[in-house]
């Protein structure tokens, strides 16, 4: 019983981190239609800045971190008018293609400029290995600052999109670019804006997970971008509320098979591999797909001639 | 101004029929030069391993294995093409198969001792099969989620590979059983273009028949396909079936190519390769995608004579880090100044001197 609480913690951990990473990904779906291969890259040259400003200059991590969102949002913007702008009236899939290009690109110039990151390095921070026990359970505070940062960020981006009038007004574009430009919305800053957000949420996220594994390198987003994608995928990918549900789900899913699956043997197979975990959620997720093809919280997409 | 919005997007890759009138004059001269270039290319393809054997001397057969790779390269683009630039499926599981035909031939042939030939057919019928497994749900999804869902079968397939390589504790399925005919470079290099030009014929008179119609028919329209009697869930299935089948083969080539098999053949970086070779090609080119495998294959030679390491005032790199990154910077460049493709660069060459001189009478 300790061990699946403890474990369904951590898998809510994680979960509300790639639920996270999905709110990015769907954000920027539904603004400007581009499946964002390059969302990791994104979020570890950011994570990587924050980690060179603390190793570098020996910075203190609550002025660094700002510093580094405030990267993150030059970024996005930066990605978008250089290179979403140029394709983005071509088709879903040459934008999905010109993203996966981008990230290529991105992670080549963060080898380039910290070659240090090509292996896994330390990422420290003030409140790593600090725990508080609750009935047994452990609880790191990078844990506890995950659910909260996750929390904030859900909080804010739903009284932005619901509230202010220039998230109506990039709801609007979301829905009907044509329509909400001749209402006169500025469709071109709310782009940019879309991008310059998802990228600071992506950075957040990222900047958590390395918190949470203490360890930081290039690549360590990548395998999470893909289960953001399935998060993403399973809420219905315009859905916000339904990328954080399916992002949990995700975390859930791995955490508990890694428990059930621990130290069990399928004849001479050992199946407590993590390729075998994949296995499970990425079946799992394709059969959840084949019953509810727009996702758990999808709207079916109307077919018009 | 929000409307001024509207001009930012790029000008059309190609100018409208209207502005190219056709006769039948030029459409003559137009398919004689088509057949000469593609009598040339034959024949450059006949004379490379002489020629390369001359240039090179005794590392003709290495250049030439290089290039049997492209041949390789231009059937699985020919393969993602025929899905996504025909039938308009965007799916990114074409590596699962590539995988697939790999392992399969490794296995087959290397363990089971079966001769090569039926390992490959084998492989391709594997890969068929699987292609109906897939095919079928990826009728229910469309779009965003069939990408995202066929790049789960990638990682599903990959890890099962993987997953089977440390069970038996081998790094990658290392092929040792080759026949001459496969091992040698030469008659590799024969082997492997024979497959791909009977491909290529059988595919190109494919997509002239009914079938190719009717999955450019989906593609411009799924609804009106369906109205005018098109059975799409029929052709789309057809698409994945036969998509699946030759990245199979593609797969089974390079297995015997590389003379081994491993994961990283089911793998995301292997699902750009396919992508990026349709795109930089062009959808629904046959042509392009000739011309994609010619990109994917040829960039990191170029790139590999390039000095390394490079230095930037007090700044050294090595060039082998750079490689992916100026490979996906021209991606991107070629997707932003050609998103129809670079078998599209010939109708802008075409229409350039037309479009110039409107230009300047408007100015």
């Amino acid at each position: 019983m300790q061990a699946f609480l403890q474990v369904t913690i951590s898998g809510l951990v994680t979960g509300s981190l790639y639920g996270l990473l999905a709110l990015g990904l769907v954000l920027i779906y539904r603004t400007t239609g581009v499946l964002n291969f390059a969302y990791s890259a994104i979020s570890v040259f950011a994570a990587g800045f924050l980690y060179i400003l603390l190793t570098g200059p020996r910075m203190n991590f609550w002025v660094a971190l700002p510093l580094s969102l405030l990267f993150a949002a030059a970024l996005g913007a930066v990605v978008e008018r250089l290179f979403a702008r140029p394709v983005l009236h071509a088709p879903v899939f040459t934008k999905a293609i010109a993203t996966l290009a981008l990230a290529l690109v991105l992670a080549t110039i963060e080898q380039a400029i910290w070659p240090q990151l090509a292996q896994t390095e330390h990422f420290p921070t003030p409140f790593e290995g600090a725990a508080i026990n609750v009935g047994g359970v452990y609880v790191t505070v990078a844990a506890l600052l995950a659910l909260l940062v996750t929390a904030v960020v859900v909080a804010a981006l739903t009284l932005f999109l619901g509230r202010t009038r220039l998230g109506i007004a990039m709801r609007a574009s979301a829905d009907n670019q044509a329509v909400a430009q001749l209402m006169g919305a500025p469709v071109s800053r709310i782009f940019l804006l879309t991008w310059s957000v998802a990228s600071v949420v992506g950075a957040l996220t990222a900047i958590m997970l390395a918190a949470q594994q203490r360890t930081i390198n290039i690549t360590y987003m990548d395998p999470v971008l893909i289960l953001a994608f399935v998060a993403a995928v399973l809420g219905g990918l315009d859905s916000l509320p339904g990328a954080l549900i399916g992002g949990v789900l995700v975390g859930l899913a791995d955490n508990w098979l890694a428990l059930g699956l621990a130290g069990h043997q399928l004849g001479p197979l050992d199946i407590s591999a993590p390729g075998i975990r994949a296995t499970i959620i990425f079946v799992a997720f394709i059969l959840v797909l084949l019953l509810r093809p727009q996702g758990l919280l999808g709207k079916a997409e109307l077919r018009r001639v | 101004m929000p409307t001024s919005q509207l001009s930012s997007a790029p000008p059309a890759p190609t100018a409208s029929p209207a502005s190219t009138p056709r006769g039948w004059r030029t459409l003559l001269v137009g398919r004689r030069l088509s057949l000469a270039l593609a009598a040339g290319g034959l024949l450059l393809a006949l004379l490379l391993p002489t020629i390369f054997d001359q240039i090179f001397g005794f590392a003709g057969g290495f250049q030439l294995h290089r290039i049997t790779l492209i041949y390789i390269f231009a059937l699985a683009a020919f393969a993602q093409n025929i899905l996504t630039g025909y039938a308009a499926q965007p799916s990114l599981g074409n590596a699962a198969f590539f995988g697939l035909g790999g392992y399969l031939v490794a296995w087959l042939a290397g363990d089971l001792g079966q001769p090569f030939w039926v390992a490959i057919l084998l492989a391709m019928v594997a890969s068929a099969l699987i292609g109906v497994v897939v095919g079928g749900p990826a009728l229910r999804v469309s779009g965003a989620y069939l990408a995202i869902a066929t790049l789960g079968l990638v990682f599903i397939a990959g890890s099962l590979f993987d997953f089977w390589d440390t069970t038996v504790g081998r790094m990658s399925y290392d092929i040792n059983t080759l026949p001459g005919l496969l091992s040698d470079d030469h008659p590799l290099y024969f082997v492997v273009f024979v497959i791909t030009l009977a491909v290529f014929g059988l595919g190109a008179t494919l997509l002239r028949s009914r079938v190719g119609r009717a999955w450019v028919a989906i593609r411009e329209s799924e609804t009106a396909a369906l109205a005018f009697g098109v059975n799409t869930t029929y052709y789309k299935l057809l698409a994945f079936i036969v998509s699946a089948a030759l990245t199979g083969l593609a797969g089974a080539l390079y297995a015997i190519w590389a003379q081994t098999a491993n994961s990283s053949m089911s793998s995301v970086d292997e699902t750009i390769i396919f992508l990026s070779m349709i795109v930089v090609g062009g959808l629904g080119s046959i042509l392009g995608s000739v011309l994609g495998a010619l990109f994917v294959g040829f960039l990191p030679l170029l790139l590999g004579q390039l000095p390394s390491p490079m230095t930037f005032g007090g700044f050294s790199i090595q060039v082998s880090t750079l490689t992916t990154g100026i490979y996906g910077l021209l991606l991107l460049l070629a997707l932003i100044f050609f998103p129809a493709g670079l078998a599209s660069a010939r109708d802008y060459l075409r229409t350039l001197p037309g479009r110039l001189a409107s230009r300047g009478g408007a100015a």
